[in-house]
């Protein structure tokens, strides 16, 4: 039994990976905690699923439209917004990330209206007997999860643009002194945070092709500060890995409170996920896989 | 002490300035706050529209309420409370005091219905629930308040019936319900009923609002080789328990969830995964409920099926009426039922003669008990999904289709 | 005399502002929930803005303390209604034990999270919501996620009548002395050590804790005092008022971020600024919710974000730039 929640968190884990980066590349360049994460999740879910609906379309070819559609998004609100915020005390920059979260919901609400829809796209199933039986569909998840999260780092290594947001988000100060545009990587980092932010919804889908509406995403956003800080907040890998790390924790404290009487253990899984997030907060701020 | 004084005194007052229009107005008002943005979005607008067909059935075939040898028609008026309770409460006493309406329609949800319930007893206006399911409302005395949506505790207990009756060896039962007010209040009524029937109950667990992941669960709930399940919560987690039982290809007989598998999207979500899921309904598409069904010794009013499902989709643009829609308008039958059988328009008149009110309409027969105001004759169905649609399956007088007993 | 006095001043526009409120919500048929519902924004902003305003750090968990003084009062209530002798004094008990328990989350966030600052405090403080709220549901605290319903319990302490009456009018007017306090409290901080210190901790801790400012002393009797008013907040204007705590209702988020835009829009660490920016948002968005039911969000969102970037000080930030000098000045804070 343990194993089976193992396994499935696991799978789990990796999206929630992916549906991090973006939250953390963001705070770690501009130093901005985008509270209305989760509306952005749900336009990626939303994405897979009119591309599904209307074109047939697998949640797997939808991703490059969805990344593109998140960094459009990303410049949108970046020139809008955000361009203005870059050092603002945490008080405007955290209500303005909420109000447009509030607005992508609305907009959502408004387009499509409040329904809660999915989709199922039945590509097989893998036995693992005695373990579990996995949806093809979630290993799909895993593997473009890690294919993606692989492109990405190669491109922050090797590409000019990824070595000048790794500089900024060591030392923006210094970065500017040596001739780095930080204003444009400001711009880039934000629409490619979303961009991946907007992707992780769309991978969602693989894992949970159900439930669908323009108010899914509160829910993310909450978790998703939990992995960002187990990863250390600041750092696109580290929340990636801990992604991972958050999915075991979650289904395999379930069988563990499921031992104790009384208490209800999914309940019982998300406070600690809390309990963790201050623990490390207070003692271990650069999270729990070490630097950054 | 001294305040009480006032309290009575002040409170007098406004009853007494409430109560003394005797003259018939030229029309009947009913409103109240209803949730168009929040949580509750989506069952706010299927309410709406049921207002509106309701109020256009009464209005436009109807006549208008009959009092005192003539015809009034109802003016509709609501304000969107964003699922919130402190806009319930403003938005309330504005409807009583400032619109002058005297025949509220309660917000949607228990919460929701329980914070404007004060205001309502306050103003001694009468207080009709139609999204608020909860028992406990009921337990609380307030004099004004009726409810037309079944209650909470009677949600879940005709699957139990349905499956002792297709079959009696099937004794272990698995609750999975969602964690909050409304879940849990439904689990305790099947609860009770499973233990009365003699079910052996094998697995109960809860899971928090807006899980993402069942298998935990589901993992657990398999180990304890269940006959069928019984749980659900709204809508997603609803599809998603649906789903996941599909992926990891737990055998269950039967699998009954509240909420979500009376929506079309439900089917449209799950598509082959959705067969053989069952849900209870209070009302569904096709139910068979019509002047000619109804007994001799009972009376229809309101529109018939067709036409009230016709309607709704013309309001709605063309989307399905569901049971929030269709109880939304029972609701708005019930008053106007109410204030004809009372000759008064006077609330308290009005609570009397609902008291002793039984009719059947398109949505099923509507009557409370005197005591409380609680619903006890409205019967829920259960339906189940057959082909890529809703078929009513339980009970047998009701049916469109047999069982698909175990499921598929 | 006169000089101890000055330092009052200000609070004349605030208390006539307040005052006028009540009176109208009194007098003016059908307004009084209304009134009740501006009074709640205003005495939310006035409560938060004593920590948020006065050390700019954003408690993002704010809704925490409300809610434990929501369960404060409802467990007075439904464990004490049967005592007859006690009268009005559940109420009281009510309230202090609501001020106790958010005293207490306080001490406790206070003290553990107040170590860090900016974005990891806000996230650490929605840890303490969230986690909080996960707990009560389950361990099964308190009636676990049922909550506690007082309705009944209020009616057989108090008759039908006397109930109804203390759910939609002291509840009401217990959110206006709450306010009224606050801002009296406000004023008091402003010009003592504590408003000193935190201004300058607000505008470089590192530098205010080498100037040898006990800093986290301060700090922590900002957040103490803010909580503590929320707790009566929440024990008034949700267990009283609506006789019914529901910890998904209680511990929801939105209520920080609606707290947080009522300061910012009437200006941070100003002590007029959150009540107007209450009335305002409060009036703001009862107007759309009536004229446009179901789009009210849509419209309210960019207005937030337009004023955020166009007017990060606040209505009462510009206006006191703008009185700078002129005989307003000691009345506008």
């Amino acid at each position: 039994m343990l194993a089976g929640n193992l396994v499935n968190g696991l799978l789990l884990g990796s999206v929630y990976g992916m549906m991090t980066m973006g939250l953390s590349l963001i705070f770690g360049v501009l130093r901005i905690v985008n509270v209305g994460h989760g509306p952005f999740l749900m336009v990626g879910a939303f994405i897979a699923f009119w591309m599904f609906h209307l074109f047939g379309l697998p949640p797997v070819v939808s991703i490059p439209l969805a990344i593109a559609a998140g960094i459009v998004l990303g410049f949108i609100f970046f020139y809008l917004v955000i361009r203005r915020l870059v050092g603002a005390p945490e008080l405007t920059t955290l209500l303005a990330t909420f109000a447009i979260g509030i607005l992508l919901e609305e907009i959502a609400k408004f387009l499509w209206g409040p329904d809660f829809r999915g989709f199922s796209w039945n590509v097989g199933k893998l036995a693992l007997p005695p373990i579990t039986t996995i949806p093809m569909s979630k290993i799909y998840a895993l593997i473009s999860s890690v294919v993606i999260a692989l492109i990405l780092y190669l491109w922050f290594r090797k590409a000019r643009s990824g070595t000048a947001i790794r500089a900024v988000m060591e030392d923006s100060e210094g970065a500017r002194v040596c001739g780095v545009n930080v204003e444009g990587i400001y711009a880039l980092s934000f629409a490619l945070g979303i961009g991946l932010t907007v992707l992780g919804g769309t991978l969602l889908t693989l894992f949970i092709p159900v439930g669908i509406n323009p108010y899914m995403g509160g829910i993310y956003t909450l978790k998703a500060f939990v992995i960002a800080v187990l990863g250390g907040l600041v750092s696109p890998w580290g929340a990636f890995y801990a992604g991972f790390v958050f999915g075991l924790i979650e289904n395999g404290s379930y069988t563990l409170f499921g031992l104790i009487p009384s208490i209800e253990p999914f309940s019982m899984t998300r406070f600690l996920a809390f309990l963790l997030l201050l623990v490390i907060l207070l003692f271990k701020p650069t999270g729990i896989l070490g630097g950054r | 002490m001294v305040g009480l004084i006032i309290v009575v005194a002040f409170s007098g007052d406004l009853a007494s300035s409430l109560s003394q229009q005797a003259q018939l107005p030229s029309e009947i008002l009913i409103g109240g706050p209803i949730s168009l943005s929040g949580t509750y979005a989506k069952e706010g607008s299927q309410g709406l529209w049921g207002f509106q067909v309701a109020v256009k059935w009464v209005n436009e075939v109807y006549g208008g309420v009959a009092i005192g040898g003539q015809k009034i028609p109802i003016k509709y008026i609501y304000y969107d409370d964003e699922s919130k309770k402190e806009t319930v409460t403003s938005l309330l006493e504005r409807l009583i005091t400032v619109d002058g309406v005297k025949f509220i329609l309660a917000p949607y949800s228990s919460g929701l219905t329980i914070a404007g319930a004060p205001i309502a007893e306050k103003y001694g206006v009468l207080y009709n629930s139609h999204g608020g399911a909860s028992d406990r409302i009921f337990e609380q005395g307030y004099k004004y308040v009726v409810q037309t949506i079944v209650p909470a505790s009677r949600y879940q207990v005709d699957i139990l019936d349905m499956v002792k009756a297709l079959d009696p060896e099937a004794k272990k039962v698995a609750f999975l319900f969602e964690d909050d007010e409304f879940a849990r209040a439904v689990r305790k009524g099947a609860l009770d009923y499973a233990t009365k029937l003699g079910f052996e109950i094998v697995f109960d667990r809860t899971y928090p609002s807006g899980v993402a992941d069942l298998t935990p669960a589901l993992t657990e709930m398999a180990a304890t080789k269940p006959d069928f399940l019984v749980g659900g919560g709204h809508f997603a987690d609803g599809q998603l328990l649906a789903k996941q039982i599909r992926d990891l290809e737990i055998k269950l007989k039967a699998a009954c969830i509240m909420v979500a598998p009376t929506l079309p999207a439900f089917g449209e979500a799950l598509g082959a995964a959705a067969e053989g899921f069952t849900g209870p309904a209070h009302w569904e598409i096709g139910v068979r409920f019509s002047p000619e069904t109804t007994p001799w010794w009972e009376e229809y009013f309101g529109p018939t099926q067709e036409w009230f499902i016709d309607t709704f989709r013309e309001i709605s643009k063309g989307v399905d009426p569901d049971y929030h829609g269709a109880e939304a308008a029972a609701a708005i039958l019930a008053y106007v039922r109410g204030i004809e059988n009372a000759k008064s328009l006077d609330p308290l008149a009005v609570r009397k003669a609902m008291s002793f009110l039984r009719f059947m309409s398109f949505y099923g027969d509507w009557g409370i008990d005197p005591e409380t105001g609680k619903q006890i004759a409205h019967k829920s169905v259960l339906i189940q999904w057959q082909h890529g649609k809703k078929e009513i399956v339980w009970p047998p007088e009701a049916q469109t289709a047999a069982p698909w007993y175990p499921m598929p | 005399m006169r000089r101890r006095l000055a330092k009052y001043y200000p609070l004349v526009p605030v208390y006539a502002l307040y005052l006028t409120l009540f009176l109208i919500g009194l007098h003016v048929r059908g307004m009084w929930q209304s009134m009740a519902l501006l009074a709640f924004y205003a005495a939310l902003g006035q409560a938060f803005n004593i920590f948020l305003g006065m050390t700019g750090y954003v408690d993002f968990g704010y809704v925490a303390f409300l809610a434990l003084g929501s369960y404060g009062m409802a467990l007075a209530v439904s464990g004490l209604y049967k005592f007859d002798w006690l009268g009005g004094g559940i109420v009281v008990i009510g309230l202090l034990l609501a001020l106790v328990m958010a005293g207490l989350l306080s001490i406790a966030v206070g003290g553990i999270a107040l170590r860090l600052r900016g974005a990891y405090f806000a996230i650490a403080t929605i840890g303490v919501n969230e986690g909080f709220r996960y707990l009560i549901e389950g361990a099964r605290l308190w009636g676990g996620s049922e909550g506690i319903i007082i309705s009944r319990n209020l009616r057989e302490a108090f008759g039908t009548a006397g109930a109804n009456y203390l759910s939609t009018f002291w509840a009401d007017t217990l959110i206006f002395i709450i306010a009224a306090l606050a801002a009296l409290i406000t004023v008091r901080y402003m010009h003592s050590k504590i408003g000193y210190a935190l201004t300058a901790l607000r505008e470089d801790e590192d530098a205010a804790k080498v100037m040898g400012i006990n800093t986290t002393k301060y700090k922590i009797i900002a957040f103490i005092t803010s909580a503590s008013l929320g707790g009566l907040i929440g024990a008034s204007a949700w267990a009283l008022k609506l006789t019914y705590v529901f910890p998904a209702d209680v511990f929801a988020i939105i209520y920080t971020v609606e707290a947080i835009v009522i300061v910012l829009l009437g200006g941070a660490g100003t002590l007029l600024g959150p009540l107007v920016g209450g009335v305002i948002y409060a009036a703001l968005k009862y107007w759309l919710s009536v004229t446009f039911p179901g789009l009210q969000l849509l419209i309210l969102a960019p207005i937030i974000i337009i004023i955020i970037v166009a007017f990060p000080q606040g209505l009462i930030g510009v206006l006191k730039a703008k009185v700078k000098g002129t005989a307003l000045e000691k009345v506008i804070v």
